[in-house]
């Protein structure tokens, strides 16, 4: 599943450099960096599991698969902060020297305080993106609020799944969903002429 | 089509156009008068002074998007490279509207 969202991640941040080296607007530089980031942790996520499967989880290389995990944590975390910024920097002009200062602080060990802070990133641009369909009404604009909403559900479940297990597997459900939303609006983009 | 896939609202008022979007702004005018504008057109439709008109239609033919054919009554029209653009840039358009960001 997470290939298949590493695939999509990758995509999106191809498709957001070509709009970045054609209009040369800062917004879509940082959209293309924050999937960039999204996709290397799941990559980076996905090839620990792999090896850990492949090794039939000896011990060696256990410590690969919690490794994955918070890499890839960490990397959506700075992937969703810079997604924030861009929504914060489009509407208030926020200067770029005052979120570089708070970007430390973004910088936790993985536990649910900062599975938290994912959440509530995810919800800040789910409520962006719903500003923006309900002033546009695209169904690209709906795609891509469905996307991040799907993202933010699934964090919510990652966090569920500690007390809950089966909610792992719904959580990557809702994650595979929210990409393959992107991916849909991708799809529909290109189609643009 | 992207006219399809936003309302006219859509847009939040800018306090002055990008470079590009004048750009954009001019070709669109041509492509509307199904590829043969006449300045005056391009004037009106793209919202820009005269001086302004003559300096952005000199900058698009020199980066060969537009060609310009008429001695007197001159007429201008997209450029199969200025097609290819104005569908590029209405691809990105429309990925960067999906998200929410303006261009």
């Amino acid at each position: 599943m997470e290939f298949i969202a590493f695939a999509i991640a990758l995509a999106v941040a191809y498709q957001a450099l070509k709009g970045y080296r054609l209009s040369k607007e800062r917004t879509l530089l940082y959209l293309n960096l924050s999937f960039m980031l999204l996709g290397a942790g799941l990559l980076i996520d996905s090839l620990a599991n792999l090896v850990v499967l492949l090794t039939r989880f000896h011990r060696a290389f256990l410590f690969l698969s919690p490794l994955g995990y918070t890499m890839n944590f960490v990397a959506q975390l700075l992937a969703y902060a810079l997604l924030v910024f861009a929504y914060v920097e489009q509407t208030r002009n926020v200067d770029i020297q005052i979120a570089m200062a708070v970007a430390p602080v973004l910088f936790f060990e993985h536990n649910a305080v900062t599975e938290l802070i994912l959440i509530f990133l995810l919800v800040y641009i789910s409520a962006q993106t719903a500003i923006n369909y309900s002033m546009n009404k695209s169904r690209n604009a709906l795609l891509v609020f469905g996307a991040f909403a799907s993202l933010a559900v699934s964090h919510l479940f990652f966090l569920i799944f500690t007390l809950v297990p089966v909610f792992f597997a719904f959580a990557h459900i809702a994650q595979l969903f929210g990409f393959l939303l992107l991916l849909a609006m991708l799809f529909r983009v290109n189609q643009t002429s | 089509m992207m006219a399809s896939e936003q309302s006219p609202n859509a847009k939040p008022p800018a306090k002055y156009r990008s470079q590009l979007r004048i750009y954009v702004d001019i070709m669109l005018v041509i492509q509307r008068e199904n590829n043969e504008a006449k300045p005056t057109r391009i004037l009106y439709g793209a919202n820009l002074s005269h001086d302004r008109l003559v300096k952005y239609l000199e900058e698009l033919r020199q980066l060969g998007v537009i060609h310009e054919s008429g001695t007197e009554d001159k007429v201008y029209s997209l450029t199969q490279k200025g097609i290819e653009f104005m569908n590029n840039f209405r691809r990105v358009e429309s990925f960067a509207n999906a998200f929410g960001f303006r261009i």
